[in-house]
Formats: C-alpha cells, structure tokens, sequence
C-alpha cells in the first residue's frame, strides 16, 4: 500500500492507542465510568459539537474552513428561542432556524465557491457577524420554557438509554463515512482539496460541490445548535459560543491534514472519542471545565507536532530524501485554500 | 489610466482607497449626526483605536509571513491581568518596569507559538488556535477568578489614559493612541528600510523560494511571531491603564478585531503583501464605522459583532475582486512591455 | 535526425576548443561521486569536471542520476563516497547557502522568484548581507548594472508579479552574476521556453562563458544541447557513461548512449494522411485578450498540430475548445452541429479531451491512486446503486490501460505521485481516452519526460490517430510537431499565421510563420483563408 495511506493507518492505529489508555485510566480512576448513564453521560454533553465534527471534517480534507459553526449554532439557536418567545409555533421555529442556518451556509458557500474568497476570511467574518445577528435576537436575554416535548429532544432517552441526538450522530457518522469512502462525492471532496484546479480541468464542477458543502455546513450546524437548545432548556446571545475551537480540534487530532485532501472519518470517530472520554475522565476527577479546554489545545498542538517531530528525527537518521524543488511543499504557514487573491 | 494602474502598487491602493473611504464616511455622518465633527468622537475614536491598532501591527507581521496569530487576544488580556495584579500588590512599581513586565510576558508567549511554528512545523493556524485556549486556561487557572479592581492600581496608571501629549481646542492629543501611531510607524519602517522586513514579505511571498535562497526562514518566523506575542503585551498593559476593572475575559475577541483590522487594511491574508499604514487605516474605519453607526442608527451595541462581520467580509471581496481585476492589467502591461528581455 | 536546428542555433564557434586543450585549471571538480537513496544507487562512481568558460552539457533519461548529482554540487545532498575539489582544493558543501557562497548557483526549469517584492530586490535577495538596513538606492543602481550587461530591459521597481518565464529566468540569471557565481547550473532552463526566448536565453549564456563563468547546462532537447555546449557528458542509471568535446558527439550516439539501446523511431513517422470525415470546424475563434481569429477545420484520424513560440496562446485556444476559458467570438461547429462550449462538462459530452501541458499542478492528483485518477472525469459512470462507486470496474478500467499504455507502475493502486514523468504522462493520457474523446487536444505531451518515454507517447498519439480520433497537438518542440502532425498551424501571439501541409511544413516556413516573419505571413494575413467550408 501507499507510503500515505500507511501513514494514516499508522496514525490511526496511534489513535487508537491513546484511546485504550484514556479508556483504562478512566476505568482504573472512577468506579462510575463504566456505568451506561456515565457512557451515554460521555457523549450527550458534547453531541451536538461531535455532530458538526462531521461535516467540518468534509470541509476540512475539501481544503476550506468553516470557522463560523459555532456562531450558527448559536444563531439558530437564538432563532428558536426568539421567535418561541414571540408566541410562534415550535414545529415552525424549529424550520425557519432550520432554514436560517441553511441560508448562512449557502453565503459562506457562495463567497467561498462563486466568488473564490478564502474560506478563512469569509467564515471568519461569519462567525463574528452570525454571532452579531444572534445578539441581536436575544441581546443580553436568556430564554427558556421551551415546550415539553422540545425539551424531552435533548434531554430524555429515545431508544433504550440514547437519546435523539446519539441516535442521531450514530445514523450520520454511518453515513458520512459510505458518502466519503464509497461515493463520487467523496472522491471529489479530496480531489478538490489537494488541487482544485487539477478537478476543475477533470471537468469536476468544483463550485457546486464546495457550494454543497457549505449549505450541509450550516444547516448541520443549525440543527446542531437547536439541539443544544433543547439540551440546555434555556438560550442565550453566547450560546455555543467558542465551540469552533473543539469541532476543529477533533477533526485535525483525527489526523485530517489542514490543508486538505487527506484524513479519514474513522480518524475522526477515534479522536472525537478520545476527546470525549478525556474530558469525562478529567471531570470524574473534579478538574474544571477551563483547564479541560486548555488541555484540549495542548491537545491540539501535540496533534500536529508529534508526527513532525517524529519525522525530523526520522529524516536526520537518514538525510536522504530525494525531493525535488517543485515536489516540496508549503509546510508551514496557512494554505487552508488556493484563494484567488493568489492567483 | 494604463500609466496609472502602473504607478501605484497594490497596497499603496488600498491605502488610498481606506483613507479616501475615512474620509466619505465622517463627511456623511456629520452630515446626519449633530454635532458629530467634533473633538469628542476624534478624542473616542483615538482612545480606543490605540489599542487595537498596537495588536494589529503585530499581527501584521505574522500574516504577512503567511502565518495567522490567534492567540493574541488571550496574550493581551494576560498581559493586562497579570501586569494589573502585580501593580495592585506593589503600587511602586516604575512605569518602564510595568511597561517592560508587559512586553517582555507577550514576548515569552509569542516565543512559544513562534518555536512551535517555525520550529516544530505546525501550521500557525493549529498552533494559534491552541495557545488562545491554553494561555487563557493558565489565566483563569492562576487568577482564581478574581478580578484586579481600579483602585487597587497606582495614580500614575489611572492617569495614562486621560493623559494628553498636546491639546488643539477640543481635540486632544492622548499620549497612548501618539504610543499607538509612533508603533505603526516604527513598524512601517522596518518593513520598508529593514531587511528583516523584506524577508516578511519574502516569506510570505513564495516560501518555497525563501528556503531555497536560504532566506532565514525560520528565525524570520520566530521573530515575526515574538514581536506579535511582546506587541500584544504593550497592547496588554495599554488595555490595564484604559480600563482599569480587569477580569479573566479581558481581551477575548481581541484576535478577531485585529485579524479583521488587517484584512479590511489590505494586507493580503496569504501573505506577501501589506503595511501597516494599511492595517492602522483599516482598524481605525472598523472603529469610526461602529461608533458612527451606532450613534446615527442609535442601535443597541449588540449589532457591533454583526456590522464588523459584515465589514470584513466586504473587505476581503473588495480586495479579491478589484485587485485581481488590476492584477490581470498589470500583467498583461508586463506582458506587452516592459518585462520582456530585450532583442 | 535533425541537429543544429536552426530555430535554437547560437552562433555557430567552429573551432572548438576544449578547456584541457587549453590547460585551464578546472573549477570545480566532482571526484568518484556515489549517493544510495535506501533502495537505489542514484550516483554510482561519477566524475565530472568543470573548468572556467566552458558550457559542459549533462544528459541522460530522467533518472539517471542528474539531479542528484546537482543537488549534490549545491549541498542539498552530501555525498557518500567520493570527493569534491574547488579550485584544487577539497571541500564540503553544507548546505544550498553554502554552496552559494563558494560560488556555485542553480537555475531550475521553474524560476524561484517572489512576486511581492520588485525586480531588484530579487535579484539580491540571496546576498547574505550583514547590514540590516535596505539600501534602495544602491539596490536599484545595481540590479540595473547587471541588467543592462545582459541586455535586459526590465523595470527594476516593478513587483515581479506578472513577469514572463523567460523575463523571470532573466532575473535568475542577473541573481547568479549578483552572486559572482562561479559555476552556474541550468536545470532544464529552457523547458518552458519558447524558441525565440531559448535564443534570448542563449545570448546570455554565452555572455556568462565570455566571462568565464562554468555552466552546467542540462536540457532534454539534444539540439538545444549541440549548438550551446561545449563538452557533453551523459549519465545513464547513475553510472557515468561518456564524456566527449561537443563535435565528437552525435545524436544518435547521445541518445544510444543514453537509453543504452537503439531507438529506431525515434521521430516516429505519422501514417499518410488518412483523412475521415468533418470533425470540427472552427470560425474566426476569439477571446479578448488572448487570442483572435482562429480559423481552421479538422477531420477524424488526423493530428493538426499547433506550433509556435511560448507567447503565441496556443492553449489558450486548447482551453477555449475544452471550455475552462471559453472563446468569447466566433463560431464551433463539432460534428456538423454548431455549440457553444462554455464548460469542461459539456466539452466532454460532445466528446472533446484536453490534455493538460502541467501534469502536477493541472492534471493529476498526485496523492492519489492511478486508479482513481484514471476514472476521475467519468467517475459517476462507476456509481452502482445508491450511488456507491464500483471499485472493481475502476479497478479494471485501470489495469486495461496500465497495459494498453504500458505504464510502469507495481500496481494500479501506487500513488501517481510517485511515478516518473513519462509514466504520469501515459496516466494522464489514459484519464481521457476512457471518457472515448472523439477529439483530443494534447498540450506539450512530451515534455520533460525522457526519450524512451517520448518515444512511446509518439507512439500512442499514432494508433490514436489510426482509430479516428482527431487530434489536436501542441507542442513547442518543433521535430516533434512536424514529425507528428498531418497539417501545422502556426500562432504567433493570438494569432492564426497559417496552416501548413505536412509537405510544406518545413522548419524554416514554420518558425519563419511563428516570428512574423515573411513569406508565411503573407500568405496568412487574411487569417480566414484556410477555411474550406
């Protein structure tokens, strides 16, 4: 097999690694851990973070960034709850946040796609503007008193011990990997992010695909922040607010490259797994939630670090490697995606 | 218009069309607001440009090297926290002391996105990313979520803010935004007459190429990072002396703020070109636009966020839709004349 | 054969005299050189002199072991065995920085320039000055200095963003003498030049020899290699196999010595012209900016090629055809039906392939499979039910070309990235023969991949030509375009010169067409002319 995709494997089987010995310690650590509350505990209080993982995860290998999530998470959410509180119907509150979230998507995805801005910039500007929009719904209000069987979504278990949204995230994480690994969308979503131009000139309609990757972007994240919604009971101008830093997390520990065409879901199952039992062991050990977040940045950092250094090391054992000037890569600095401001 | 577009380089562009839109932009207002051309909203403006304008010249240096420093809102509300706590305990404390203590504890910071960076080969935008969590972790952590109170802080630093280089009938020439100018310009020079500065734009420019010509790509990196970290420490101690009340949360967001400052500024967010003439001009119409607005619009702050969205955004299309438009002139101007090897 | 073009002639020095004949001391000497790279011996035993005011040519097919050895001479790579003497003297080259500071400077095929700062400052940024301040007056006042001792008219002020290849070489070439480079290495230089620039680049060449510069010159194009060099020597399989004065070296001696086998067709002869039925006519094509009144019709099983100088936009009218760039005037007709190509997704339905001339930045994702690249314009077509992709049929699909097309690869599943130039070539190819083009535009097919290599894609383009596919071929490699096609049309920047018969084609009427020069452009004024309709 190829020399990269033995390298995923590797990192994947790293991952794995790590996994076990989260997983043990937690065990050796809390007598609780093991317990089916505490397990579906260990996902429930993230769900809605590790749902959008998902499709970040497409964006991301595609060579775009959608740093405005977290913000639409909270928009829909606000949406909710505003038009809630104005005495609209929770079924159509539910669809327009819905469709506010979508629509958020497709204007990130048209500047992205139609009009080639970087996807940092435009979603950087989203995720303060969405979060703006979001102020101004609720401003410094909280609302809450959702109906029952709204709050029951997030909050009772559906089937057996799961709730909706686990059920949920199981249902789509199936998917995303067949759409990914098995389909021409999949194949087009790494094409695209190693060259786009290299798609473009395969007769790959590149916009629309950036395009629909945008719009899912948005309205996952929508349908994400309307669950946390019904999770917390209760809405406010911040809600979800920095949650970008933890999606993004997941999918760069799952060994997805930065600057796209390469990474797998099954990387990103595993390290959102890893995450999600690491906060869960460091909570079982009363560690609070702002130290949790730090970790979860060393987290990061060590992510991308460890596998440069072990390569370093690796290429001053034998300083050998025949490349060429045109093969070398950009390695360092952001190349998130090939802007058209560089032509 | 041919020896026009020939004359003026893309950033010197962006410097007039910014100082050009300045200008339209108090000219309406007065227009529509009594009273607006006065010294009180220079005296508004300047006072809270200071800051923000000090951030974005470092972070100039970093995204100019293709490179993106996340962090620096958590760096300054550290500076401002810890500088704050250590005045508060000990009112003797000089001034240049205060001042070096604040610089010298951004540059620490910047040092350590810079070496994981430039030296461990993690993208910036990772290592930022992290680093934001992380040094805001270590804050809460180590503060105990006190809060450093304005009367615990000496009379010379209460004073700084108020404290006027000159005074031309209402307008007042505040010793910190003179600080923040004397920055802008220092940098300016060593962008242009600096060595150092040239590598920045050559690093950004073509990376690959820099390696290749031995260019200190690294070291230049580092550095570009380092007086990043030591520019949000100034900025840091700047932000103690306005504000005084000091919580864990001070600074959050600034990174956004700066990151759209030089965008809006025209300094290309994939490096290579860029001033800081630029990135001052542009957070200056950030600021004039918000305050304006709010004051014509009399809405609430809560649109703040959504309007800045809004701003980079149009920024950035700005920029990638004129500037390539001239870019394409440019070319084929070389292309006919000019660039070709004589016969 | 046909050496000594005229298009890429210096001026001819009869009297070559070898530097030992003048008793020279040599520059830089590379004693017995070896390097292993895990598996492969890339330099094996390899020695090689350079003395002051020669031009000392290296040949051999990609992988004989050139690169490394350049690599080696500018301390990117140490060597394992063997020596290297300066001046007489041995000594280690740490580091590119190093190697520069000793005098020793490489040009590669892609210039190394930055876009953001100006011409000048390009030209110096490799000095490791020591005084931190720039000094701009000085900088302009030189960078013009050595510009003008080229004989390059550029404007030293000016970003060099939008400069030309050969502008840019330029700019290498003035970085070198800024350096005071003693030993210049040329890697290719000329791959992406046109041949009035390859002339342009020649001039400065000799300028560099007269003053006593040594260069190493390596390019693919034997002709190219015959007039400049001085001495030739030729790698094969990371041995050296010869090192010869340039008038003791013939063609077919450099490339048997090379390939270390006969080729035969080396120039592989076209059929007689075997004309089908209409395929595509096209009318009076244009697009502002680029190029304009491109007239001419095609018939099924026939190669029209496209000759002309780098400049003359050539694939800009294959891009137009193809729909990433679509004309904006004028008038296609593809099979009696006239149509508007305005995508890559309908020139595809009508059956048009292009062939891109820049494999690794347009035409394959190097990260991927052979496979996946194979299937990647028709990948839909593979989908079964639910829209999951058939990886058996892809799999197929890509072993039946992995032999029609001989690549050379262990499996179909091997990362294109990892294959030499001529076998990503016959990747590339495979990608758009299984979408069944009816017609094929092929962009500079052959360049930069080694003879053997080259020898096959002629080949290919051949049988290609005998199913019925009507074949467009672009290529700046004059032998080629004139063995291959059945009928030459000439561009000259945008514009139609004249379309040739393959009897007419000369050299001498199709450069002569390609630098606006009489008697072609007569004949071509009025750029309609060849349209039979």
């Amino acid at each position: 097999m190829t020399q990269l995709t033995s390298l995923l494997r590797r990192w994947e089987t790293l991952l794995l690694g790590i996994l076990l010995a989260v997983v043990l310690f937690n065990i050796a650590r809390s007598p609780f851990y093991l317990r089916i509350e505490n397990l579906v505990n260990v996902f429930e209080l993230s769900i809605e973070k590790i749902i959008v993982a998902l499709v970040m995860t497409f964006i991301i290998i595609n060579g775009e960034i959608d740093l405005s999530v977290a913000s639409v998470m909270g928009l829909a959410a606000c949406v909710v709850a505003r038009l809630h509180a104005d005495g609209v119907a929770m079924p159509l509150a539910v669809l327009v946040a819905l469709l506010v979230g979508l629509a958020c998507g497709a204007f990130n995805g048209f500047w992205v796609a139609y009009v080639g801005l970087p996807s940092l910039a435009v979603t950087l500007a989203g995720l303060i503007g969405y979060r703006g929009a979001a102020r101004i719904l609720l401003e410094d209000k909280s609302i809450g008193n959702f109906p029952d069987w709204f709050n029951a979504l997030g909050q009772q278990p559906l089937i057996g011990p799961f709730p909706f949204a686990l059920i949920l995230f199981f249902v789509m994480l199936i998917a995303a990997i067949i759409i990914l690994q098995r389909t021409a969308f999949g194949r087009y979503v790494y094409v695209i992010g190693n060259n786009k131009e290299v798609a473009r000139y395969s007769g790959i309609q590149v916009q629309q695909v950036k395009m629909k990757l945008f719009i899912a972007s948005g309205l996952i994240a929508a349908l994400a922040g309307i669950l946390l919604a019904a999770r917390l009971g209760a809405v406010r101008g911040n809600t979800a607010e920095g949650f970008e830093l933890d999606i993004i997390t997941m999918v760069l520990l799952g060994g997805v490259s930065i600057f796209g065409g390469s990474g797998t879901l099954t990387g990103v199952a595993l390290s959102i797994l890893i995450i999600l039992n690491l906060r869960n062991g460091m909570s079982l050990a009363n560690i609070t939630g702002n130290t949790q977040t730090g970790v979860i940045g060393a987290l990061l950092i060590l992510s991308v670090l460890l596998p440069n250094l072990a390569g370093q090391v690796r290429s001053l054992r034998n300083r050998a490697r025949p490349a060429s000037p045109a093969l070398a890569q950009v390695s360092q600095g952001m190349e998130t995606s090939g802007s058209s401001l560089r032509p | 218009m041919r020896a026009l577009t020939r004359a003026i380089r893309p950033e010197q562009l962006r410097e007039i069309t910014l100082a050009m839109l300045i200008v339209v932009v108090v000219l309406f207002f007065s227009s529509q607001i009594q009273g607006y051309l006065s010294g009180r909203t220079f005296n508004r403006v300047t006072t809270s440009v200071a800051i923000i304008a000090v951030v974005a010249v470092g972070q100039t240096l970093v995204v100019l090297t293709r490179n993106i420093d996340l962090s620096v809102g958590s760096i300054v509300g550290f500076s401002a926290y810890f500088v704050g706590t250590r005045l508060a305990n000990d009112n003797t404390i000089s001034p240049p002391a205060a001042i070096a203590m604040s610089i010298g504890l951004g540059a620490a910071m910047g040092a350590i996105n810079g070496a994981l960076v430039a030296y461990g080969r993690v993208p910036s935008i990772i290592v930022t990313l992290g680093t934001l969590a992380i040094f805001r972790t270590i804050l809460v952590d180590m503060s105990g979520a006190r809060t450093v109170v304005v009367d615990a802080l000496p009379q010379w630093l209460k004073d700084l803010p108020r404290t006027n280089l000159t005074q031309i009938g209402e307008v007042d020439l505040r010793l910190m935004f003179a600080l923040a100018v004397l920055v802008v310009l220092l940098f300016q020079l060593v962008l242009v007459y600096l060595r150092f500065g040239r590598q920045l734009y050559a690093i950004g420019s073509n990376p690959e190429a820099a390696r290749n010509a031995g260019l200190p790509v690294q070291r230049v990196v580092f550095i570009a990072f380092v007086l990043c970290g030591a520019l949000a420490g100034l900025a840091g101690f700047m932000f103690l002396a306005r504000f005084g009340t000091i919580t864990v949360v001070a600074g959050q967001g600034m990174e956004l703020q700066a990151v759209a400052a030089v965008v809006v500024g025209g300094v290309n967010i994939f490096g290579g070109s860029g001033s800081m003439i630029g990135a001052f001009l542009g957070a200056t119409l950030i600021d004039l636009l918000e305050q304006s607005l709010i004051r014509w619009l009399r809405v609430s702050e809560f649109w703040r966020d959504a309007l800045l969205g809004l701003l980079i955004l149009l920024a950035v299309a700005s920029d990638a839709i004129i500037l390539n438009r001239l870019r394409q002139v440019w070319a084929q101007d070389s292309m006919t004349t000019g660039s070709r090897p004589a016969k | 054969m046909r050496p000594n073009l005229h298009f890429a002639r210096s001026p001819i020095r009869l009297n070559v005299v070898t530097p030992e004949s003048r008793g020279q001391a040599p520059i830089l000497e590379m004693r017995r050189i070896s390097k292993r790279f895990d598996a492969t011996q890339a330099l094996n035993d390899v020695s090689l002199t350079l003395y002051p005011g020669e031009v000392h040519a290296l040949l051999g097919e990609n992988g004989a072991g050139k690169s490394t050895l350049i690599k080696i001479m500018t301390g990117i790579h140490q060597p394992d065995a063997g020596q290297i003497l300066l001046d007489g003297r041995p000594v280690q080259i740490h580091n590119a920085m190093h190697a520069q500071s000793l005098g020793i400077v490489a040009i590669y095929q892609e210039p190394m320039v930055f876009p953001d700062l100006t011409v000048a400052e390009n030209i110096f940024i490799g000095h490791a000055e020591r005084n931190p301040f720039m000094r701009w007056g000085q900088t302009y006042r030189k960078a013009r200095e050595i510009l003008a001792l080229l004989d390059v008219k550029l404007d030293v002020r000016m970003p060099a963003r939008g400069l030309t290849l050969a502008a840019q070489q330029a700019v290498e070439i003035a970085k070198a003498i800024s350096l005071n480079a003693r030993v210049l290495i040329m890697d290719e230089p000329t791959a992406s030049l046109s041949a009035h620039e390859v002339e342009q680049l020649f001039k400065l060449v000799n300028t560099l020899r007269e003053r006593g510069v040594a260069i190493l010159f390596i390019s693919h194009r034997l002709d190219e290699v015959f007039s400049i060099a001085d001495r030739v020597t030729i790698l094969r399989d990371g041995q050296w196999i010869s090192t010869r004065p340039r008038n003791e070296v013939t063609s077919e001696l450099a490339i048997r010595e090379m390939v270390g086998r006969e080729i035969t067709d080396f120039f592989a002869k076209t059929p007689a012209v075997r004309r089908g039925e209409l395929l595509l006519s096209v009318h009076n094509l244009g697009k502002a900016g680029a190029f304009a009144g491109i007239s001419f019709d095609m018939y099924r099983g026939e190669v029209l090629g496209f000759a002309g100088l780098v400049g003359a936009r050539r694939t800009d009218v294959g891009l137009a055809l193809f729909g990433i760039e679509p004309a904006d005037s004028g008038e296609i007709v593809f099979e009696g039906r006239p149509c508007v190509i305005s995508s890559p997704q309908q020139a595809m339905q009508l059956g048009i392939a292009y062939v891109t001339e820049d494999r690794r930045q347009l035409g394959l994702s190097l990260p991927q499979s052979i496979t996946a690249n194979i299937t990647l314009p028709l990948l839909r077509r593979y989908a079964a039910a639910f829209g999951l992709l058939n990886f058996k049929a892809e799999a197929e699909t890509a072993e039946r070309y992995k032999q029609q097309l001989s690549i050379r690869a262990p499996n179909v599943r091997v990362d294109v990235g990892k294959l030499s130039g001529g076998n990503q070539q016959k990747v590339m190819l495979a990608k758009w023969l299984n979408t069944k083009p009816k017609l094929l535009i092929l962009d500079e097919p052959t360049r930069g991949i080694d003879v053997g290599a080259k020898a096959e894609v002629h080949h290919i383009i051949n049988e290609l030509a005998q199913q019925g596919i009507g074949i467009i071929l672009i290529s700046s490699d004059l032998p080629e375009v004139l063995g291959m096609s059945d009928r030459v049309l000439v561009m000259r920047e945008g514009r139609q010169m004249g379309i040739f018969d393959r009897a007419e084609a000369t050299q001498e009427r199709v450069m002569a067409a390609a630098l606006g020069q009489s008697p072609a452009s007569d004949e071509a004024r009025p750029a309609i002319q060849e349209v039979t309709l």
